[in-house]
């Protein structure tokens, strides 16, 4: 067996935060300090007052699926006997669209509107990757 | 009263290069592209004194290309990058330029070089330099380059609406008729809804049939006035009416951006500028990178209500002797894809009344352009006569 490698490369001050948290189980995301606006993925400034106080917080971690389609071809060591992935854009309660993955469901089952919640899925060499399950 | 850039300026000239497997580098394919289109309007080189350009997804064609070219005395050059709606965007550019002096002839040239001997046909599509750890999350979860947003997009679709398979189906079927009658498409061999389904999956929703070609070739296209227009070579095509809309941020769920796109507030616009209606539209050339964006492109222009396109396209009306003539060189899924430029070539050839076998009705041609992940879109409205 080759030696197992990083799913992905070292994180950055930019979204160490973002790592960090999904080491710990929580799905962080920068909330705009005075609108109070989250967005995703990383910014320098709030999208919508361009505010440049922008802050890390824990997500409530649910949302509901946007859309959904099926990998149907491998190109990475992640999709290796897992086809189809089931793959999903998820609108998270905070207001933001996020891309993911969705497990522990039925990929005939899985429909707009779905509720689901966000968990956490570990790399060969211990890096958290969050993905959604049905809530 | 008449919109002073209804039929001010005028599409004089075309040039297209050899397309798909053609390993030549961008920059050279664009100056081919150039030297035809010039040949083809029976200027001169030195008649040209504007070059807009815009590279697709190999960027390798910018300023330098009019040295390339020998042009040393142009009154207007730039690169323009607005991902699929340039191509439109570049016309409406030099009509305006044209239009107030500017400059008198404006050439507009694309081209790319994607296929590279050795390499898998989607490699250059699929992205390369992922170098932050968060750049990093997107293939880990299959999401490599725009055709799985896109995939969403049409899924979203099925799931709201009740579109089928089969009404994508019925979009990469009827391209294919018409580019049978295309002697410059890629894609000729018929094809019926068993090819269809027999094509292997990428991402479903989509085969690979749902997705547009990958073409190394270059495209140009000459905008000059209704005036000197009329005194040149070929018959002039005009620009009748022209309008863009951009928007949508795909991180935001404040937006159903895979159904209402950008091209809802464009064609409204293009169509006031040519005083026309919908009604008057006499066959359509939609930017078509996957079969779905034809389906919500024509519902977004309101050729039928939101989640009725399924429907509407079921009874061949777009493909050869249909109600509503579309993408009648083949399009993008079989013709070639040279971005935006692809339906606006194909909208010279008909606005000249040059397509021969697939000729269609071109009193009024209504072209889209469409980039990102249906974020960013251009319409022109184009006839063989000005208002």
């Amino acid at each position: 067996m080759p030696e197992a490698r990083p799913w992905l490369p070292e994180p950055d001050s930019s979204n160490r935060p973002y790592f960090e948290g999904a080491q710990h189980g929580k799905l962080r995301l920068q909330q705009c300090s005075d609108c109070k606006d989250w967005m995703f993925p990383v910014r320098k400034r709030c999208q919508t007052c361009g505010s440049t106080h922008l802050q890390w917080a824990d997500a409530c971690g649910r949302g509901t699926v946007y859309s959904h389609a099926l990998l149907r071809r491998e190109y990475h060591p992640r999709h290796a006997g897992r086809l189809p992935l089931v793959m999903a854009q998820v609108d998270l309660d905070e207001g933001v669209r996020v891309n993911s993955n969705l497990v522990d469901v039925d990929p005939a089952k899985v429909e707009v509107g779905m509720k689901v919640v966000v968990t956490f899925e570990h790399s060969p060499t211990g890096e958290a990757i969050a993905v959604f399950k049905p809530a | 009263m008449k919109h002073p850039m209804n039929s001010a300026a005028a599409i004089c000239g075309l040039g297209v290069t050899a397309m798909g497997r053609v390993y030549r580098d961008a920059e050279d394919l664009a100056a081919e592209a150039v030297y035809l289109a010039i040949e083809d309007a029976g200027l001169k080189k030195s008649d040209v004194d504007g070059l807009l350009i815009n590279a697709g997804v190999s960027n390798a064609v910018s300023i330098p290309l009019h040295v390339t070219l020998g042009m040393q005395e142009l009154n207007v050059l730039t690169f323009m990058q607005g991902y699929g709606s340039s191509a439109g965007q570049m016309i409406q550019y030099a009509a305006m330029a044209v239009a107030n002096g500017l400059a008198n002839y404006i050439v507009c040239v694309f081209a790319d070089d994607p296929l590279q001997e050795g390499q898998r046909t989607g490699a250059a599509y699929v992205g390369a330099g992922r170098r932050s750890a968060m750049g990093s999350l997107y293939p880990l979860y299959g999401f490599a380059g725009a055709l799985p947003m896109y995939a969403l997009a049409a899924q979203r679709h099925m799931d709201l609406y009740g579109t089928t398979q089969e009404h994508f189906a019925e979009i990469a079927i009827g391209q294919r008729k018409w580019a049978a009658m295309n002697p410059a498409a890629t894609k000729r061999e018929p094809l019926d809804l068993a090819g269809y389904n027999a094509s292997p999956w990428v991402v479903q929703p989509f085969h690979v049939l749902d997705c547009c070609l990958v073409s190394n070739g270059g495209v140009a296209v000459i905008v000059t006035t209704a005036e000197r227009a009329r005194d040149l070579k070929q018959p002039p095509v005009y620009l009748r009416g022209f309008a863009q809309a951009h928007g949508h941020d795909a991180g935001r769920s404040d937006k159903d951006a895979a159904i209402h796109t950008p091209a809802a507030r464009s064609a409204p616009k293009a169509l006031a500028m040519a005083d026309a209606k919908l009604a008057d539209v006499t066959q359509c050339q939609i930017y078509d990178c996957y079969t779905y964006t034809v389906i919500a492109t024509l519902e977004d222009y309101g050729f039928c209500k939101k989640g009725e396109g399924g429907p509407f396209v079921a009874d061949g009306k777009l493909g050869p002797g249909g109600a509503l003539p579309t993408n009648t060189g083949g399009g993008e899924l079989s013709s070639y894809y040279m971005w935006g430029m692809t339906p606006i070539a194909e909208a010279v050839i008909q606005g000249r009344g040059q397509g021969g076998q697939r000729q269609a009705k071109n009193e009024l041609i209504l072209v889209s352009g469409n980039g990102g992940v249906l974020n960013y879109h251009s319409t022109l409205a184009l006839s063989p006569r000005a208002a």
